[in-house]
């Protein structure tokens, strides 16, 4: 496949190119579902194609084509470059910069034990079936639904520059959704195995079989807890739940393309513009948030970007205050860096590449601290387990977030459960209240599986990790007050 | 590809297959993608793609996979990978046979299909998008959107005899034009590249970016709002179609609700596969006809989405789900809602809606590109953007007025004038 990738670049070459890169993406997704006692879907999809990306007289083309011949290949080079060319004939793209890298020639590979795809199918239906029964053994449960996601991502990418990547990037993931059901409403609770870049051994050490009947439990007794009370709460958020308002108010909002405007109409822009580097006080000191696409389960990583940039780790926030973006290649001179730090990925061969979300960590806490004596520090708080309902403007400074599961805290005790709850903040006034960070051994990443951007829209993946964290005096509240 | 070529691969595919139910369908697209920001080109994109899908089944066990690649040796290690996925699967007392031609119903005439667009001119797109991008910038102001062209084919076989098949177009263009202080936001969705005016979506976004300049504060609370269609879109119609199974176990809002008054008698939300000005699909993926119905009709809860499974367990009509949504419009120009209002607000379109409570249609997201005071029938000032915390029944049975209708992708939706909508926060902006 790298000699079709590198027979399209000097295709592209040949025909005028300045800069041309060609990318062969085998992606293979299969979702294994089931509703209570029987199997609702067992699917397996592949999708094979080559996408070729050029610069012609300044502005960029890019066409797709899931036929692999040389003659397809050297159709979409040709329509590549001839977009291209009307774009530079309408005199209207914009200034292009180029950040340099070295021609890598590597290969990367997910550090697999056992492979997902490998594992019988009739095993995994099984895992899946056993925890459904489980969870509907608990008196009220009244549906349980669980599903497994496994996905596999080979690429091959070659530039005109030189580099010649492979890289064989393999996802898995699980989740059992157990509801409960009274007269008058419903509620669900889940359990998962958080996406991560591994083999089917992370199904295998995750406890669904062991929690199924305490999440089976916790869905019946959010039937009845009591309503969210109005106010402002001390927040401890677990990392299965923070993960995801970091993606909002932190991935999102240091995107470089979107800082600098390429995604206005679609996703938005963000509050953060790099002229604020070291000036804009994004949080608390303790604050510190590293972007890490070198982590070996973080969904993001694949050794090398689609801008055939090396992943890398560096700093998005220090001491609370902003200290860079995720970019790629044709946007780090806005933040006059001289290199990308290599966040630019396509979610298919169909797809050009875009500035997506790295990996990112918010450090952990340096002084021990577990999260039973952080509850035990917390006077009148609200401790939010798991993802729930989420929404942030299109600048990323007014959010809302649920989540999957809430307890009361009282005077350093845990005080029953809470239903109906929702927190919202300004992203920086909700940054700056943090104040407590559990330590390294508390922290985990979390997978987001189903991150939007781009237009037309992409999905893509990628993992933040974080260990219990503390914000004080957020307001809270039932949303329909 | 064309029909008959997709017809000779299905048939390749399910010559493969021994189980006892099969499911073949195939699926091609091509589209262009003239992308710009900051009145700038920024991405020019095509790409092409052909799937074929497979389901088959042994009795009640099922399985299914798919694939691009095309080539004999593909097709034959697809249907034995169905295959083996099916034989290992253990009985689905929910699993129904292929559809039959009887069972299938008789499917709409759709013209969806548009030659001129199916060409993907991208060229033209390029220098239309250009040259409304000069007029933005002439007059001060930043244009950012994309203009998509696409088309598409489907084709479904299945070993009880039912073939169809239908190829659409569609072209669509969205642009935001953003000022120093407020941005405008318009749209336009047709089956023909030559419908869309871009120039004339480029000013409609432009005048909104106008008057959104500077807005100031107003606190979060209820108020009376004139949702403009692609608000309406975005926060009303795809929250009244529920499925069926799960609404009779009482998991979602419209549990218990069936034949009964949901909402103002105003509104009637339905869908016509053969309704032009946003047409649907004539058939379902498992090769029923899409129906023409109403979801609701007269503010009555008519129909669930039922699947053939659920409508043999509960002896209702097989409905499958909307390809198209159509909420019945009114007479009322916006202005005219505009001018019956003493004191409002105007909401150009949402961003970032999501489920609260499901189970009472509570729903959160935030303005965008345009939010106006309107006092004493007319708009007095525009306003820093706003959280609302809302459900959409409460809304529907809190209705004013019903506006005239536009095409919002696949929805043919009006302005709605809705009173005592919940703002429940501000941004900063
Ligand atoms: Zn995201």
């Amino acid at each position: 496949m790298l000699e079709l990738c590198r027979h399209a670049v000097g295709a592209a070459r040949s025909l005028g190119a300045d800069y041309a890169d060609a990318r062969v993406m085998e992606i293979r997704n299969q979702h294994l579902a089931t509703e209570d006692q029987r199997v609702s879907g067992v699917h397996d999809a592949e999708s094979m194609g080559i996408g070729v990306r050029v610069i012609v007289a300044g502005a960029w083309g890019f066409s797709a084509t899931s036929r692999l011949t040389r003659p397809d290949a050297e159709r979409a080079v040709r329509q590549a470059v001839e977009i291209a060319r009307s774009g530079a004939a309408a005199r209207a793209t914009r200034e292009l910069h180029w950040a340099d890298e070295p021609p890598h020639v590597a290969e990367y590979r997910t550090p697999v034990r056992k492979d997902p795809f490998a594992v019988p199918v009739e095993d995994k239906i099984g895992l899946l079936l056993e925890v459904n029964k489980r969870a509907l053994g608990v008196k009220g449960v009244t549906k349980c639904y669980s599903h497994m996601h496994f996905r596999r991502q080979h690429r091959w990418l070659a530039t005109s520059e030189g580099a010649a990547i492979e890289s064989d990037v393999c996802t898995s993931t699980a989740c059992c959704t157990a509801t409960a059901v009274n007269g008058t409403t419903a509620k669900q609770r889940y359990l998962e195995a958080t996406p991560c870049n591994i083999g089917y051994e992370h199904i295998e050490q995750t406890p669904f079989l062991e929690e199924a009947e305490r999440v089976g439990a916790e869905a019946v007794e959010h039937l009845s807890a009591k309503s969210c009370p109005s106010g402002q709460k001390d927040l401890i958020l677990l990392p299965s739940h923070l993960a995801l308002t970091m993606h909002e108010s932190i991935g999102h909002a240091t995107e470089l393309d979107r800082a600098i405007g390429m995604e206005e109409s679609l996703a938005g822009s963000s509050f953060a513009t790099p002229d604020q580097i070291g000036k804009l006080k994004y949080g608390s000191p303790m604050m510190n948030v590293v972007a890490d696409n070198t982590l070996p389960v973080g969904c993001a990583s694949m050794g090398f970007d689609d801008d055939a940039v090396e992943c890398q780790r560096y700093d998005l926030v220090r001491e609370g205050m902003l200290a860079g973006f995720m970019c790629s290649r044709d946007t780090a001179h806005a933040m006059d860096a001289a290199r990308s730090n290599g966040s630019c990925r396509a979610d298919s061969w169909g797809s050009i590449p875009i500035v997506r979300q790295s990996n990112f960590s918010l450090e952990p806490g340096e002084a021990p601290l577990t999260l039973e004596e952080l509850i035990a520090d917390t006077k009148d708080g609200i401790l939010i387990d798991g993802m729930g309902s989420f929404s942030i403007d299109q600048k990323r400074y007014n959010f809302q977030f649920g989540g999957d599961c809430f307890w009361e805290i009282k005077n350093g005790k845990l005080a029953g459960m809470l239903k109906d709850v929702t927190y919202w903040a300004i992203t920086t006034d909700f940054w700056g209240s943090l104040d407590a960070i559990c330590d390294r051994r508390f922290w985990e990443p979390i997978g987001v599986m189903n991150c939007g951007k781009g237009d037309p829209m992409q999905i893509a993946q990628m993992s933040h990790c974080t260990a219990p964290a503390r914000f004080r005096q957020i307001n809270v509240g039932p949303a329909n007050r | 590809m064309d029909e008959a070529q997709a017809v000779e691969i299905l048939e390749s595919l399910l010559k493969h297959v021994d189980a006892d139910g099969a499911e073949a369908s195939f699926h091609s697209g091509a589209r262009f993608t003239a992308r710009f920001a900051d009145n700038r080109l920024t991405q020019n994109v095509q790409a092409e793609n052909a799937t074929v899908s497979l389901a088959v089944s042994y009795g009640q066990r099922h399985g299914g996979a798919s694939t691009n690649d095309l080539s004999p040796e593909s097709l034959k290690a697809l249907a034995e990978r169905a295959q083996a996925a099916a034989r290992v699967s253990p009985p689905d007392p929910e699993h129904m046979p292929p559809v039959t031609p009887e069972e299938a119903g008789e499917y709409s005439q759709v013209e969806a299909w548009d030659e001129a667009t199916a060409a993907l001119p991208a060229g033209e797109r390029i220098e239309a998008v250009c040259a409304a991008m000069k007029d933005v910038e002439a007059a001060g102001y930043r244009l950012s959107g994309a203009h998509t062209s696409s088309a598409g084919l489907h084709v479904l076989m299945n070993s009880a005899g039912v073939r169809c098949a239908h190829r659409s177009t569609e072209s669509e263009l969205h642009c935001t034009a953003l000022g120093d202080h407020g941005s405008g936001w318009a749209q336009a969705t047709s089956v023909r590249d030559a419908d869309i005016d871009t120039a004339g979506v480029a000013r409609e976004a432009l005048e909104i970016a106008r008057a959104a300049q500077h807005p100031t504060d107003i606190e979060p609370g209820r108020y009376t709002v004139i949702l403009r269609p692609a608000a309406v879109w975005e926060m009303i119609p795809f929250y009244l179609v529920c499925d069926a199974k799960a609404t009779d176990e009482g998991r979602t809002c419209l549990r218990g609700k069936l034949g009964t008054q949901i909402v103002d008698e105003r509104v009637t939300l339905r869908s016509e596969p053969a309704f032009a000005a946003c047409p649907g699909a004539p058939f379902q993926g498992d090769g029923m006809a899409s129906s023409g119905l109403s979801w609701i009709g007269g503010g009555v809860l008519k129909h669930l989405c039922t699947s053939r499974y659920w409508a043999r367990q509960s002896k209702r009509l097989a409905t499958g789900w909307p390809s198209n949504l159509i909420f019945d419009g009114g007479e009322a120009s916006l202005e005219e809602l505009i001018a019956s209002t003493e004191r409002g607000i105007l909401v150009t379109r949402f961003w970032y809606i999501r489920d609260v409570d499901p189970m009472e249609s509570l729903l959160t997201g935030m303005t965008r590109d345009g939010l106006f005071l309107i006092e004493d029938g007319k708009i007095s000032r525009p306003l820093i953007q706003l959280r609302f915390n809302d459900s959409v029944l409460g809304c529907l049975n809190r209705l004013e007025a019903i506006g005239q209708c536009e095409r919002v992708e696949n929805t043919y939706v009006p302005a709605l004038k809705i009173r005592d909508f919940n703002f429940a926060s501000k941004t900063k902006f």
